[in-house]
């Protein structure tokens, strides 16, 4: 190879054009796929919350009818203020099943204050008479109002309603509360999203003993030392290592956040995480978020190997072309002229360049056409080459 | 003198005996020794380093030695 050579230069550029142009495209591609898994995993973050937001007033929605419907029933309020337990769950006991049904999983009445003990856990009957030191039971009996929220309890973190129960006189004569397990959330929200949710709680909430007795009730793994900071409460996937958080829950903020991009088998995974509070404002936990991105990872991957494909097909016929087109243009018309000067040189004194079009290797030619027609002149002009000349006619 | 027109006769006879293209070959010849064949005769003065440069010429052009 000749490294002098202008065509080898030339194909040298387009080859380096090439490289760049691939480099190129690997690095838009890389930057490309980035900002799209983030751009997703933020909508994912957002969405879930925003799909949580709407569950959660759903909920406490269907929470407060339940709540309105029951007291119109004058046989509970009566049984509530007389503090009659049996003959509350009497009545309570065969309307749960449908309540369960509907997603509510706890359903308790409170004796009024000052005592405020809960009278009947018609979910849990067996347990009974205990004392709710918690903000929505304070708050119910500082405000005589409805209460929502989400607050963790003996039973777990659940979504939570409480109301005023008046007796015929217009007194308060207890409290009703029902709850709804967080848990289902994240199951509802992976139905309608596909994507896969976790409830972390900070243990700074959690009761370890509590915690300890509902894993043993619900028959699940105790998992209270799996991490220093919190307890996965409820998931939707079997996999744990895809829900781990070494941040702090408290730092999170309010309008979530995206972690890092997870890669397990031949899945591609983003995840995020935002806060969720409890009734008095407490960030208790975080919703995690995991978003399989696969399709997406394989979709960048296909365009890139055919972006790729076709620069390195559309650079090799631009380079076969700019060489072929050289050749004939260029080097060709250079190779002639070295020719007929040679012959020129060697005596053929009338051997013509042919002139052909009007480019910059025309004017070239047309230049050395007029310089041979000079030097047979001068040539003739010499004596001894002209007697020469004469000689050899 | 008439060194350098022997040595373009022997060049000649070799162009002939090979059937080479003369003007093709007299011009690389010219232009590698920067002498015009067409200059030479029996008259042309011997100058060494002009004989040298045509040597080298042939040799390199011709394969010839002279």
């Amino acid at each position: 190879m000749q490294w002098h050579s202008i065509r080898t230069k030339v194909v040298g550029a387009l080859l380096l054009c090439l490289v760049v142009g691939m480099a190129g495209i690997l690095v838009l591609m890389r930057y490309c796929f980035e900002h799209n898994a983030r751009v997703l995993a933020t909508e994912s973050v957002t969405g879930a919350q925003k799909l949580f937001g709407i569950l959660e007033s759903r909920e406490i929605s269907k929470m407060t009818t339940a709540g309105d419907i029951l007291l119109t029933n004058a046989q509970f309020r009566d049984a509530l203020a007389a503090k009659d337990r049996d003959r509350l769950l009497a009545i309570a006991q065969p309307l749960m099943p449908e309540l369960k049904q509907q997603g509510i999983t706890n359903w308790i009445f409170h004796t009024v204050e000052p005592e405020q003990t809960v009278l009947l856990r018609v979910h849990n009957p067996g347990v009974s008479g205990d004392h709710l030191n918690r903000f929505m039971t304070k708050e119910v009996a500082r405000t005589h109002a409805v209460v929502s929220g989400s607050e963790l309890a003996r039973a777990g973190f659940a979504l939570r309603t409480i109301r005023p129960v008046y007796d015929a006189k217009g007194a308060v004569a207890g409290y009703v509360e029902f709850g709804e397990e967080l848990g289902s959330f994240a199951r509802t929200m992976k139905e309608q999203t596909g994507n896969d949710y976790a409830l972390l709680l900070n243990k700074k909430f959690v009761d370890r003993k509590n915690w300890a007795d509902t894993s043993a009730a619900l028959h699940r793994r105790d998992n209270w030392d799996d991490n220093a900071a919190y307890v996965l409460n409820d998931k939707t996937t079997a996999s744990d290592d895809i829900m781990q958080f070494q941040g702090d829950l408290e730092s999170i903020p309010a309008e979530g956040e995206v972690l890092e991009r997870f890669q397990r088998d031949d899945s591609v995974l983003v995840r995020g995480l935002f806060p969720i509070h409890d009734a008095a404002g407490n960030a208790v936990g975080a919703i995690f978020v995991v978003r399989d991105i696969t399709d997406f990872y394989v979709s960048v991957r296909q365009t890139q190997l055919v972006l790729m494909a076709v620069t390195v097909v559309v650079l090799a016929l631009g380079a076969i072309v700019v060489v072929v087109l050289l050749n004939r243009l260029v080097f060709q018309r250079l190779r002639d002229i070295i020719q007929v000067a040679t012959r020129v040189v060697g005596g053929a004194y009338h051997t013509a360049i042919q002139v052909s079009g009007n480019d910059e290797v025309s004017q070239f030619e047309q230049l050395f056409e007029q310089f041979r027609h000079v030097f047979v002149d001068v040539l003739s002009q010499v004596p001894q080459h002209h007697e020469r000349e004469l000689q050899e006619r | 003198m008439g060194q350098l027109n022997d040595l373009k006769v022997k060049i000649e006879e070799k162009i002939k005996a090979d059937n080479l293209d003369a003007a093709d070959i007299k011009g690389k010849l010219g232009l590698r020794s920067g002498k015009l064949f067409a200059f030479i005769t029996p008259t042309t003065p011997d100058d060494p380093a002009a004989i040298a440069k045509l040597k080298e010429a042939a040799k390199e052009i011709l394969h010839m030695s002279l």
